[in-house]
């Protein structure tokens, strides 16, 4: 928005330049309107803007000053020093650098304010926190920033009366200056509204707009015309105070004006001429700075001959008034649209059709004020139609060419190797972030969602229609950003032929998302030149690898990239998008029964209990002012969608299981271990707390069943856990969002099977001389050759100090392990050792020269001591002796 | 220095003299462990209350005894609290001579900071007052623990100077074992009480007495290896300390000396110029002595490393003992068995 501002402001100055040319393009109709506007808008020259800007925030401090809002004093000031730097150049140059009086004087106001208020210390008190904490930081900026106007201020504490009279002038023409406006506002409104009066309402109209010219003369402060402004830059009046130029008028400045008036008076006349000449007389609807008529317009005069120049200066005049602060959008479509059916009508070829359509897509862009919010579904739906059909004429008609490297001369709209400046990239990015935007704005849960997310498919279509028109240009930075728009759209999606192609239910040379996704990622490998889309593309490629259940892809790929070193450099998004990989990678290698792996993958998420922000599938409660409103706002645009969302529960579940799976053996095997470390600190904070609990009853929730489920495993008694673990209740959270739940469910049972018979043999092994393996695989509904081998891997680790006895399929413990009060008394031991240590350390030290100046140490050493000491004394003394 | 040193052990034996044993009435023992087990069972806390009787000759007679209001309240005023109780309890016609006060404590946690303090204020407002220590958990295990201390004239002393410095410890003697004293205690029925008793033992079943011989030994003995281990911990944290102030001492030692040494060699230059030298006072500014640790609470820690040693040294014999009895028990019933 601002941005298009900027260019307004910029077209501005310009037209006023061309003022002085007396008759502009015979197109005749629109040049009126566009005089009016012209007279009425050049008025501000870039000093009066932002004077005016300076002034109206001057205001506003005083009115916040008056009701002592301290929170909104507190953003005005801050605008005030922006604008107050944007207006440093204008002021160097107008005032040879001196501080204006009325922004000193403002500056010294606010800080007698805010010293006063900061005396106050009841009031302070008293204040709410918020405004309280404005005050604070006002009172630091103030004084900063009074710091570079020291001069001035002192100056101005001198003789403040200068300043106020100037000042009270300023407020005269303030309010004069508004009325007019009004003035001017109200015969146009009611103009707006009968339309049917048009031609009646067009004479008053064009009445007012001279008798507006003579009042110019009197107003004070309408001194922008061009000549005044022009003036205003002479060396001689550099020096003047803004209110001595807003009075001041020379008398040969009075004639040159009432001549410049003559001539408009003259050309005004002619126009009204034309236009009565012009019988229809429905030019005149004119809308005071916009240059789109507000009545609805027929784009040219009748009996014009339409052609291709005749539409893009159409055109070029309808997309001037873009971004304009009084230019009505919704107008401004429809013109364009109506501007657009008339090419089509006259069939001016393809290169303007699509430039039109260009111009109509930017413009719907625009209609929403701000970047922040999604656009109306309506123009969403037109938006969409119109990309359409333009991406569909670009593929129909290839010799058109189009891009950003174009320039507007260059362009060639009327013959075969069409040119026309835009990118068609451009637009689908913003296509795809405003179609984002608009799905986080409605609730996830109702079915506008739905309805919204059926156009999922036609972006999607757009962009592969994109795609094979760059393909068609073949510029491999724009191939790859579409294709990593294609990526985007892709790898969160999961394709079910895949899964069925791995089976071999379809044929292997079907093409599947997999597929798709591997010869995207792989372009962007070879051909992308930022790094950026690069690391983009690997996470999604991995993330879609590891949503297929291609474990060993998905891990070699985040293996090779190295990404997990670098990845806190990247930028947010990005960060985000590694989050949800790895959240995928864990889920993955939890099917896969790589528990560790899983572990690992998660930890890092789950840990800091914010998955929800790391993520970005929802803020957290805002904490006390933790995060500033813009903070939050962007915190909010980086959201991911919600259909894009990844299972919180699920994959706490994944998360807390497989921690169980890991820690609840460790947990037996080092129970007497003094420096056990925590593998999961989570699932500690989990088990903790339900052992707090004076009393626990059947699980409800999935932490409590997977807690329940821990302690079952605990004793070894794996059914319980099972249950607890895999039951109707937590299918139907938790395990039936697998895409093959039964074989999740399965594996999940036989590694609970595995776990908790080691948890077993590293808890009651003591009680056990030896144990037989039948036996166990009963206990443990485990085959025979499992246990083995399971028993087995445990000798070898030395976990377990046993020995089998192979001819009777048995165990035979060791007894190395010391009990829990042997192991106690060890543990003592070391620590009395450690005490003794200290104090033979102590008792070293009091053997040497320690106890020397403590004065008279008993036994053979001390004496020693004494004996030195006394030496000193001896010499000291001496020393003393010599020296009196 | 030798008088100082004769001058308490002289005493000893005379302040000892003063109170020869502690004789408590079933009543007011029967009210403390009350209390004691109605706070330990509620938050874990410990109960405290003051003793009331007399002193004979030279023994300390306890007749009564009544709870410590809980510090949580803020209304009421403690000492208010406590002249109210003792003038109603006189009114009663119950001996109301404030003679010491109780603590429950949990094996030999008791030995604390505070606890010295207020026995030292005791000790030195009512000459004869002693503390009784119930053992709640000791006492749960079936053996009633009671043990009454009085403060040595040593740590008296002590704390009368408030230097816990090393040299002031070692100049007066005090260690963690001269600390306390323990008085012994004997416990007194009327008459008609124990006749009560005796009927009441007539009514108990015979085969209740077989659980004496539960040894019970895991538990108990990990919880006092637990806390014992604590302690020693927190022990060797203080020797480290200690160990760390003497470095310093010694490395400031050393400084000294070379600068001394300096000093000296550019005195020596100046007399040669006919200067005057310079002064010598600038060294204690130039090394202060460094603050010596406090060294009341390891010895508070090694008075408690000393009771948790004791007790799981008596737990062990006795369940030595019960082990043999067990085996003895054992015999003999095989030995009925088998013929």
């Amino acid at each position: 928005m601002s941005r298009f501002f900027q260019q307004g402001s910029d077209s501005e100055t310009e037209t006023s330049s061309e003022e002085d040319v007396p008759q502009r393009a015979p197109v005749a109709a629109f040049t009126f309107s566009d005089e009016e506007e012209d007279t009425k808008r050049v008025v501000r020259s870039a000093k009066e803007k932002r004077y005016e800007e300076l002034h109206n925030l001057i205001k506003q401090i005083r009115n916040y000053r008056k009701i002592k809002d301290m929170s909104s004093m507190l953003s005005s000031f801050e605008d005030l020093m922006r604008a107050y730097t944007k207006a440093i150049p204008v002021i160097n140059k107008e005032e040879n650098g001196v501080t204006p009086r009325f922004y000193v004087r403002c500056l010294v106001e606010v800080e007698d304010f805010i010293n006063e208020m900061w005396e106050d210390r009841e009031g302070r008190k008293n204040m709410s926190k918020n405004s309280s904490k404005s005050l604070t930081s006002l009172r630091q900026k103030l004084r900063k920033y009074n710091k570079d106007f020291e001069d001035d201020l002192a100056k101005f504490r001198e003789n403040p009366d200068q300043g106020d009279e100037e000042e009270e002038e300023e407020k005269e023409a303030q309010p004069d200056s508004d009325d007019d406006d009004d003035e001017e506002e109200d015969p146009k409104m009611t103009f707006r509204k009968d339309g049917s009066e048009s031609s009646a309402g067009a004479s008053k109209f064009a009445k007012k707009a001279v008798t507006d010219d003579d009042d110019e003369s009197d107003d004070s402060d309408w001194d922008s015309d061009p000549e005044s402004s022009s003036e205003s830059s002479d060396p001689e009046d550099k020096n003047l105070t803004l209110r001595e130029k807003f009075l001041k008028r020379t008398t040969d400045k009075e004639e040159e004006e009432k001549k410049e008036k003559k001539d408009k008076k003259d050309r005004r006349d002619k126009e009204k001429k034309q236009r009565k000449d012009d019988e229809e007389g429905e030019w005149e609807t004119v809308r005071g700075s916009g240059a789109i008529p507000s009545e609805k317009p027929k784009m040219f005069a009748k009996d014009a001959e339409i052609d291709l120049n005749l539409v893009v200066k159409k055109l070029n005049e309808i997309v001037a008034a873009r971004g304009k602060k009084r230019t009505d959008r919704r107008e401004q479509i429809k013109l364009l649209h109506e501007l657009w059916n008339v090419a089509d009508a006259h069939n001016l070829g393809p290169a303007i059709a699509i430039k039109i359509k260009f111009a109509i897509v930017s413009s719907v862009f625009d209609y929403n004020p701000k970047f922040s919010e999604a656009m109306k579904p309506e123009y969403w739906a037109k938006l969409l139609d119109n990309i359409d059909e333009c991406v569909e004429q670009l593929l129909a008609t290839p010799e058109i060419m189009v891009g950003e490297q174009v320039l507007e001369e260059n362009e060639i709209l009327d013959k075969a190797p069409y040119k026309v400046r835009g990118c068609i990239l451009t637009i689908v990015e913003r296509l795809d972030e405003e179609f984002i935007k608009l799905l986080k704005e409605c609730d996830p849960h109702s079915n506008e969602y739905v309805e919204r997310l059926k156009d999922e498919k036609r972006v999607s279509h757009i962009i592969d229609k994109v795609q094979e028109y760059l393909e068609r240009q073949g510029v491999s930075s724009e191939l790859c950003r579409i294709y990593l728009r294609k990526i985007e759209h892709v790898y969160y999606k999961f394709d079910p032929e895949v899964l069925k192609q791995k089976e071999g239910e379809l044929p292997p040379d079907t093409v599947t998302s997999v597929q798709v996704m591997e010869k995207l990622c792989k372009f962007v490998y070879a051909k992308d030149a930022t790094d950026r889309l690069r690391t983009r593309a690997i996470l999604s490629h991995i993330y879609h690898h590891a949503l297929h259940d291609n474990w060993f892809q998905a891990r070699d790929l985040i293996l090779m990239s190295h990404l997990q070193e670098a990845i806190q450099h990247s930028d947010p998004p990005t960060q985000i998008l590694y989050n949800r990989t790895m959240a995928h990678l864990g889920l993955c290698a939890f099917r896969h029964a790589n528990i560790k792996d899983a572990h690992n993958c998660l930890v890092d998420l789950m840990m800091t209990g914010k998955v929800k922000e790391l993520l970005a599938q929802g803020l957290l409660p805002q904490r006390q002012h933790e995060r500033s409103k813009e903070q939050e706002k962007i915190e909010k645009q980086r959201q991911m969608p919600f259909h894009m969302h990844i299972n919180l529960e699920l994959l706490e579940c994944v998360y807390l299981v497989s921690a169980m799976l890991i820690e609840i053996p460790y947990m037996a095997a080092h129970e007497f271990d003094a420096r056990r470390r925590m593998i999961s600190k989570t699932f500690y904070q989990q088990l903790r707390s339900s052992e707090r609990q004076s009393l626990v009853g059947p699980p409800e929730s999935m932490r409590e069943h997977i807690v329940a489920a821990s302690k079952a495993m605990r004793n070894g008694n794996w059914s319980a856990c099972k249950n607890f673990v895999i039951n109707p209740k937590m299918n139907a959270k938790v395990w039936d969002l697998f895409h093959q739940a039964e074989k999740v469910q399965e594996m999940l049972s036989r590694l609970i099977q595995e776990e908790a018979l080691r948890t077993y043999l590293f808890t009651y092994s003591h009680v056990y001389d030896s144990i037989s393996m039948a036996t166990l695989a009963e206990m443990f509904e485990l085959s025979r050759p499992i246990v083995h081998s399971i028993i087995s891997k445990m000798i070898i680790n030395e976990e377990l100090k046993a020995s089998l006895d192979d001819p009777t399929q048995t165990v035979v413990m060791h007894r190395s392990e010391p009990s829990r009060l042997q192991s106690l008394a060890l543990q003592l031991t070391d620590k009395v050792h450690n005490f003794v240590d200290s104090n033979e350390r102590i008792f070293e030290m009091k053997q040497g020269n320690f106890f020397n100046r403590g004065g008279g140490g008993q036994g053979f050493r001390g004496r020693e001591n004494f004996g030195r000491q006394g030496q000193d004394w001896g010499r000291r003394r001496e020393r003393g002796e010599r020296a009196y | 220095m030798a008088n100082n040193w004769a001058g308490p052990s002289r005493r000893l034996p005379e302040n000892e003299s003063s109170i020869a044993y502690v004789q408590m009435d079933g009543l007011a023992v029967m009210k403390m462990i009350k209390h004691s087990h109605e706070e330990a069972t509620r938050n874990l806390e410990i109960a405290q209350g003051a003793l009331l009787g007399l002193v004979v000759d030279t023994r300390l007679e306890i007749t009564n005894c009544f709870p410590f209001p809980k510090h949580n309240d803020d209304t009421m005023d403690e000492e208010e609290y406590q002249l109210t109780m003792m003038r109603q309890l006189r009114r009663v016609n119950v001996d109301h001579f404030h003679v010491g006060w109780y603590q429950s404590a949990d094996v030999g946690n008791f030995l604390n900071v505070p606890l010295l303090e207020s026995q030292f204020h005791y000790q030195t407002s009512i000459e004869e007052s002693v503390v009784v220590i119930y053992d709640t958990q000791k006492t749960t295990r079936g053996f009633l623990s009671l043990k009454a201390y009085r403060l040595t004239p040593q740590a008296i002393q002590m704390y009368k100077e408030n230097e816990f410095a090393p040299e002031n410890l070692r100049n007066l003697k005090v260690g963690y074992e001269t600390l306390f004293v323990e008085v012994p205690i004997v416990i007194k029925n009327s008459h008609l009480t124990n006749i009560m008793l005796l009927e009441l033992s007539e009514m108990i079943p015979e085969e209740e007495g077989s659980k004496f011989l539960d040894l019970g030994t895991a538990s108990v003995l990990e919880n006092q290896l637990r806390c014992l281990m604590d302690r020693v911990d927190e022990l060797n944290q203080e020797a480290i300390k200690f160990n760390r102030y003497q470095q310093q001492v010694l490395r400031q030692q050393q400084d000294k000396n070379r600068f001394l040494v300096k000093r000296e060699s550019e005195n020596a230059a100046r007399k040669a110029k006919n200067e005057s030298p310079l002064p010598d006072d600038d060294i204690n500014k130039l090394f202060r002595p460094i603050p010596a640790p406090q060294r009341l609470n390891p010895m508070i820690v090694s008075g408690q490393i000393q009771t948790y040693s004791q007790h799981i040294s008596q737990f062990c014999s006795q369940s030595l003992a019960k082990l043999y009895i067990t085996q003895a028990l054992q015999n003999a019933k095989e030995g009925k068995s088998t013929p």
